[in-house]
């Protein structure tokens, strides 16, 4: 063994700023929301079934468009099963393999044109609704001023019954695609506005966050760093309720007769349209059911998973 | 307190008030107003300017302005002259002739006279010329009119229609001079053996009364008019539609009023309850039977109006949902992550995602087909049955609901320091759970209690529509694909109430239930 020596050493001045740092793992939030979430093997199946209903609502309407009046004058093509259908097309067909409507429509190529109607209503209404609701929520929770404005509107809008507000909007602005996308969205950011004034007033009052108000931080950096990032698993458990809630909410708008115009396939009226014979052609109610439902349960597990996964305390 | 809830309340009407002239503004300016005659029957036989006078007529029922027909102003102008003869007179028939004529009609005295009387009053006037065929002769309808018309603006309509929404009777309501004693007092009720306010010189007859008929005790003083149906009930008062009884007329061993005290009975549906003024002198055999003019009447019938249909049906599902739900809720934060909790929480994933309709039609198809339950509510043999499947299909959502929210706030309460002081003082877990911590946990499920049971008023939009049931559900939808612009305001008006009153019993229920609530908190909202 070498003698140690004085050359061996050498002196470093004290590093206040370095003393001040504590040793702790490396700690990524996002990644550990995604491994948490990843940790359920439910969640993979639930994405490979979502991203199988995905590819199957926007790839099989490109290559084979769902024409509801292609065989219209051809009676005998009407209210065909399953096998009937079959047959007097020709043999098996994925086309056939739900029967044919009332004017002998293809079911399997409805219900995947209808679905991503759905979708795309269900993802356009969520992000309208949601942008809308969070920045206006954030700023009226955040300001007194507004505050005393905004409540005097929600409560008298908040009055009156949901369903009675869209019904009525929809008759009187009538039912094309944008126009029911504006009834949904031109309330439906209140109810979620309202819901983070109350998260936002929680934690503006909060001991850290009055403490950082005291050290003199901006109202920027406040609301970016202090509240928003509390908000995420309330923002991700919202979008899980919100997004299946519309697709809930045109078809039983279709259903009652005010949902979306008979050009535009939407899943409410397919079921709208069968629904009367229901037990003696089942075949032409119950697949988009079944699909609505599949959408609707995928999209709320996953979501509430996610929710889940994105509170911290889940993390250890 | 009081301050708080006067200051509420009168929140909540100016909240009323701005809604229903929000809506009332947008369905009459902008929903198109002759979409009322696709399915009338009467517009489609009448033509030409038969039809269009009707259609005036029909917009200054509804409303939507007044008008005034120049035969009218004529009646006016000759009856204090002439008496009731006048339409003999030849200065009456030259005037009322006048206007068949397009190219002299202006030349009248009475015409003009007629024109500048209402243009002063701020009218348009609207002449429809002579419809003739090429011929020269008027067409079958074709009469020339001449109108006076004056567009309402929608906000005199949204002030008319709350002015006339509650009408009080009072002793001056018979107009009819005939009338010799003016009265409300209270009288011994032969109909029900009870006593009875009865009037005199009021519309009704009995103005408080008791009988055999939910909800017992009946009353005519106020009377609430919520509007008047366009297209679906034509004509008909929104109010009466909802509330009257359907089914086959109940028939009873009964009494005329100038019967009474004698032996004399006759087998009748008649309901004498509902005796109303008659202002036509009464026929002979109206005079043995009746000792006033109150004569005209309506009639027993044994079926539930639309109204209690859907109360029926909705209070019964509410009461089975809060009997399953909270018990099952609370059974399941007990036994967290246990089988019953799985297949709870299963479930209420099911509720909650699913979209309603489907649900309903899963309960319909296991009903009809596993228990051999009617479908349709009028196919039902025994009308008691056809209520199962409605009941049940408005329960078990509910019942989702409510495990959902119960067992939430059990699981969010287990960890309380008063738990944990009931368990270190040996409290039996059975005792925590059920004195203890569900107390607590009710507290936010409280609130939806009242708004629960009035909703039941509101009925049921999906359920009434697939099982066929007579209540008020559909009552908006119908009227949204029928036009009827009448009952989507009325809608409007009962829905937003109902909700107000639901919120405002809410938030008092709760107060009342936990005594740390106080509705009337201090600023600084510190206790």
């Amino acid at each position: 063994m070498a003698d140690i020596t004085n050359k061996d050493f050498q002196f470093i001045d004290i590093n206040t700023i370095q003393a001040e740092k504590i040793t702790a793992p490396r700690y990524s939030y996002w990644a550990s929301v995604f491994r948490v979430f990843f940790r359920k093997k439910v969640n993979i199946v639930l994405i490979a079934l979502f991203v199988l209903l995905l590819v199957c609502s926007f790839i099989i309407p490109i290559f084979c468009p769902y024409v509801p009046y292609e065989y219209v004058t051809d009676a005998k093509t009407y209210h065909l099963n399953p096998k009937a259908a079959m047959e007097y097309f020709g043999g098996f067909s994925m086309k056939w393999i739900f029967g044919s409507g009332a004017q002998g429509n293809s079911i399997f190529y409805g219900i995947w044109a209808s679905a991503r109607t759905s979708l795309v209503l269900a993802v356009i209404c969520a992000a309208i609704n949601m942008t809308i609701g969070i920045l206006l929520g954030a700023v009226w929770g955040y300001s007194k001023r507004f505050d005393q404005v905004m409540l005097v509107i929600y409560n008298i809008i908040a009055n009156v019954p949901y369903i009675l507000l869209i019904t009525v909007l929809v008759y009187i602005i009538g039912s094309g695609f944008w126009s029911f996308v504006f009834a949904l969205t031109v309330t439906g950011w209140l109810g979620i506005a309202y819901f983070f004034r109350t998260q936002v007033l929680i934690i503006r009052d909060r001991e850290y966050s009055l403490a950082s108000r005291c050290l003199g931080t901006p109202i920027p950096r406040m609301v970016s760093k202090n509240i928003l990032p509390f908000l995420t698993s309330v923002t991700v458990t919202l979008l899980a309720t919100e997004l299946p809630s519309y697709i809930s909410m045109e078809v039983f708008l279709s259903y009652i007769g005010a949902g979306l115009s008979a050009d535009v396939a939407s899943l409410g009226r397919m079921i709208q349209e069968a629904q009367s014979a229901f037990l003696i052609y089942p075949w032409e109610f119950w697949p988009p059911v079944a699909i609505a439902a599949t959408i609707t349960i995928i999209l709320y597990v996953l979501g509430q998973n996610l929710a889940d996964a994105s509170d911290p305390r889940t993390h250890m | 307190m009081k301050r708080y809830m006067g200051k509420r309340i009168l929140f909540s009407i100016f909240s009323l008030i701005v809604v229903v002239a929000a809506v009332m503004l947008l369905v009459y300016s902008l929903i198109n107003r002759n979409v009322i005659f696709q399915q009338d029957d009467m517009w489609n036989k009448k033509s030409s300017n038969d039809r269009a006078v009707y259609e005036y007529t029909m917009y200054s029922k509804y409303g939507y302005l007044d008008f005034v027909d120049y035969s009218a102003f004529l009646k006016n102008k000759y009856e204090p002259l002439l008496g009731s003869e006048y339409t003999k007179d030849a200065a009456y028939k030259a005037d009322k002739d006048a206007i068949q004529d397009e190219t002299t009609f202006l030349e009248n005295a009475s015409v003009q006279e007629f024109k500048d009387f209402y243009e002063k009053k701020g009218y348009v006037i609207n002449y429809l010329t002579p419809d003739r065929s090429k011929s020269g002769k008027v067409k079958s309808g074709g009469n020339a009119y001449l109108l006076a018309v004056h567009e309402k603006s929608v906000f005199l309509r949204v002030w008319d229609y709350f002015r006339h929404l509650i009408s009080i009777e009072t002793t001056r309501d018979v107009t009819d001079p005939a009338l010799a004693e003016r009265y409300i007092r209270v009288e011994r009720d032969p109909y029900s053996g009870f006593y009875a306010v009865v009037g005199s010189g009021t519309t009704h007859k009995y103005l408080l009364y008791v009988d055999g008929r939910f909800p017992f005790l009946h009353q005519n003083f106020i009377h609430l008019n919520l509007g008047t149906s366009y297209t679906k009930y034509r004509g008909q008062e929104i109010t009466q539609v909802i509330n009257r009884p359907t089914g086959d007329q109940l028939k009873m061993l009964t009494q005329y009023p100038a019967q009474i005290g004698t032996d004399e009975y006759i087998e009748s549906a008649i309901d004498f309850h509902t005796l109303t003024y008659n202002y036509n002198p009464r026929t002979k055999t109206e005079m043995g039977q009746f000792p006033d003019q109150y004569t005209a009447h309506s009639y027993r019938f044994g079926g539930l109006s639309m109204l209690e249909n859907s109360f029926v049906a909705g209070i019964i599902a509410t009461i089975i949902a809060y009997l399953l739900g909270l018990p099952l809720g609370i059974a399941m934060a007990r036994h967290k992550e246990g089988l019953l909790d799985k297949i709870g929480n299963g479930y209420i994933i099911f509720i909650m995602a699913v979209p309603s309709l489907a649900y309903i039609f899963l309960f319909a198809t296991v009903g009809t087909t596993l228990f051999k339950l009617p479908y349709k509510f009028a196919n039902a043999e025994a009308k008691i049955f056809a209520y199962f499947l409605p009941i049940i299909s408005l329960a078990l959502p509910q019942v989702g609901g409510l495990m959902k929210w119960m067992r939430r706030y059990m699981i969010d309460q287990m960890n309380s320091d008063y738990v944990k002081f009931a368990r270190a003082e040996g409290l039996s877990e059975r005792e925590i759970f059920s004195k203890h911590i569900s107390r607590n946990a009710m507290i936010p499920l409280v609130h939806g209690i009242p708004a629960n049971i009035l909703g039941c008023l509101t009925g049921a939009i999906i359920t009434e529509r697939v099982y066929a049931m007579p209540g008020v559900g559909n009552l908006l939808t119908a009227a949204i694909n029928g036009h009827d612009n009448g009952i989507i305001v009325a809608c409007t008006v009962f829905y937003t109430s109902l909700s107000i009153i639901s919120i405002i019993l809410g938030d008092l229920l709760m107060a009342k239930f936990d005594p740390r609530i106080s509705l009337t908190a201090s600023k600084g909202g510190g206790r």
